[in-house]
């Protein structure tokens, strides 16, 4: 917790965002809102938040970027400039300004920054770091507060991510039979080599071909140890899906869909939600609660209700990972490919 | 220079929300309109982590000591040694939702883009009407 640190980097943040924001060029905003992620995630290890900063290097500064690197590649990369358009940011902006100004003036009714008696450092989270060890054996609390405690909401959230993809999945994939001519004079983007033109570098597959396997042993790593370590579903999740994406963009779709087909792709998608809500429903069938761990001590070897809970939370943890890995490579290959899954950046 | 020193990340939460609304409310292109809720996203998140800092805290994982048996060894453990997970934990699920929504958002202006042939919204609005 430097706070000088924590000011230089806010400061650095700012800049990234009015740039982000202000570039006409849409490639060079999307790489500066990623720079923007990487300091974001920085501030984050600052305030004692390591697994936010862990989940914010993956998910925000690495896919996300790549998300919007693949929309500009299949839509367009110029952001058009119009006079007209000047006065109502003109207008917007004083707008802006009273609402911030509004805002501003209640920040001082909050504790100060890092004030441990805030309400928010008192009440409950003190039970959870109190408790943690003795109930779940589980040293790292954002693990056990996030699969155990807080089951419910971690089920739901997966749940977000997979009605998501399917969104995605759904909206993108419609038009194939719908008009497919319509989809095949696509306008081609500078950005890259024409889609045709198969990129086929021996370097760079040779170079991904010997990081994919450190990159998913990694992954499962930070999946199995999450509960002793900064890490979890979440992330180790994301990074088996990086390493999926990192396949499918120095080979070709082709190669991409020969690893995961898009029915395997759904299926494993449902398999990763069915995996924590039959965690849960075995829970209800022993005599517990729904979601609650500690009856599973009945039907695992060798293990009290106490560790009961910490093993369960591995097998939830597996089912997050295995959801959005799936997805986070799903919906690469649909916004990559326009949803034809033909070809892609 | 004390005020700005103890609340200054929750100044800069303040800026980079209104940056992100402004982004949303005033520029036409979809992509970036994406890029300025992500950036109002990540105000939000950082007021919660600021909420949860503690000032000379540890990051929330819990020291634990054993004895020669590997038996872990009961100890105190003081609420104050350590940031508070809570907030964190909001925040997490929260980062991997965002990024599964600014997707469904793409997945949207990918769309609107075969329709129309274009990003910005007076343009769309023209080929509508």
């Amino acid at each position: 917790m430097i706070l000088g640190f924590d000011i230089i980097c806010l400061s650095l943040i700012l800049l990234c965002a009015v740039l982000a924001l202000c570039i006409r060029d849409l490639m060079g905003s999307v790489i500066v809102f990623g720079a923007y992620s990487f300091l974001m995630c920085v501030v984050w290890a600052c305030n004692g938040a390591i697994d936010v900063a862990f989940t914010e290097a993956t998910v925000g500064a690495g896919v996300g970027t790549v998300f919007l690197v693949s929309t500009i590649y299949s839509t367009t990369r110029m952001d058009t400039f119009k006079k007209n358009r000047l006065l109502k940011q003109l207008f917007m902006f004083v707008v802006v300004c009273v609402v911030g100004a509004l805002l501003l003036k209640t920040v001082t009714d909050l504790p100060q920054w890092g004030d441990a008696n805030s309400p928010a450092n008192t009440h409950l989270s003190s039970y959870y770091i109190e408790n943690s060890i003795d109930q779940t054996h589980v040293p790292n609390v954002v693990t056990s507060v996030l699969a155990d405690y807080r089951g419910f909401d971690t089920m739901f959230e997966t749940c977000v991510v997979f009605v998501a993809f399917i969104g995605i999945f759904a909206l993108l994939r419609i038009r194939k039979s719908k008009s497919k001519k319509a989809a095949t004079n696509q306008p081609t983007t500078e950005l890259t080599l024409p889609p045709h033109q198969e990129v086929d570098s021996l370097i760079i597959k040779t170079a991904s071909h010997l990081m994919v396997p450190f990159m998913q042993l990694f992954a499962l790593y930070v999946v199995a140890h999450g509960h002793y370590s900064p890490g979890g579903g979440f992330q180790g999740g994301v990074i088996l899906g990086a390493s999926l994406i990192l396949l499918a963009v120095s080979y070709n779709f082709k190669k991409a869909l020969s690893i995961l087909s898009e029915k395997k792709i759904i299926l494993l998608v449902s398999l990763g939600v069915l995996i924590y809500a039959g965690i849960g429903v075995i829970c209800f069938f022993l005599g517990g609660n729904f979601l609650d761990y500690s009856v599973l001590h009945k039907i695992l070897p060798a293990t009290d209700p106490i560790m009961a809970r910490s093993h369960a939370m591995l097998g939830v943890e597996i089912g997050v990972a295995l959801t959005v890995m799936v997805s986070m490579y799903g919906i690469y290959l649909s916004l990559s490919s326009n949803g034809r899954f033909d070809k892609g950046l | 220079m004390e005020f700005i020193i103890n609340y200054y990340n929750y100044i800069i939460v303040v800026i980079i929300m209104m940056l992100g609304l402004w982004g949303m409310l005033a520029l036409s292109n979809l992509v970036k309109k994406l890029i300025s809720m992500a950036i109002f996203q990540t105000g939000i998140i950082l007021f919660y982590i600021s909420m949860g800092a503690k000032k000379g805290a540890s990051i929330p994982i819990i020291k634990q000591a054993y004895d020669e048996h590997h038996h872990p060894i009961h100890q105190t453990i003081n609420n104050m040694d350590y940031a508070n997970p809570l907030t964190q934990i909001l925040m997490l699920t929260a980062i991997v939702v965002g990024v599964a929504t600014l997707g469904l958002g793409l997945a949207l202006t990918q769309r609107v883009y075969s329709e129309h042939k274009s990003l910005h919204e007076d343009e769309i609005l023209e080929s509508l009407s």
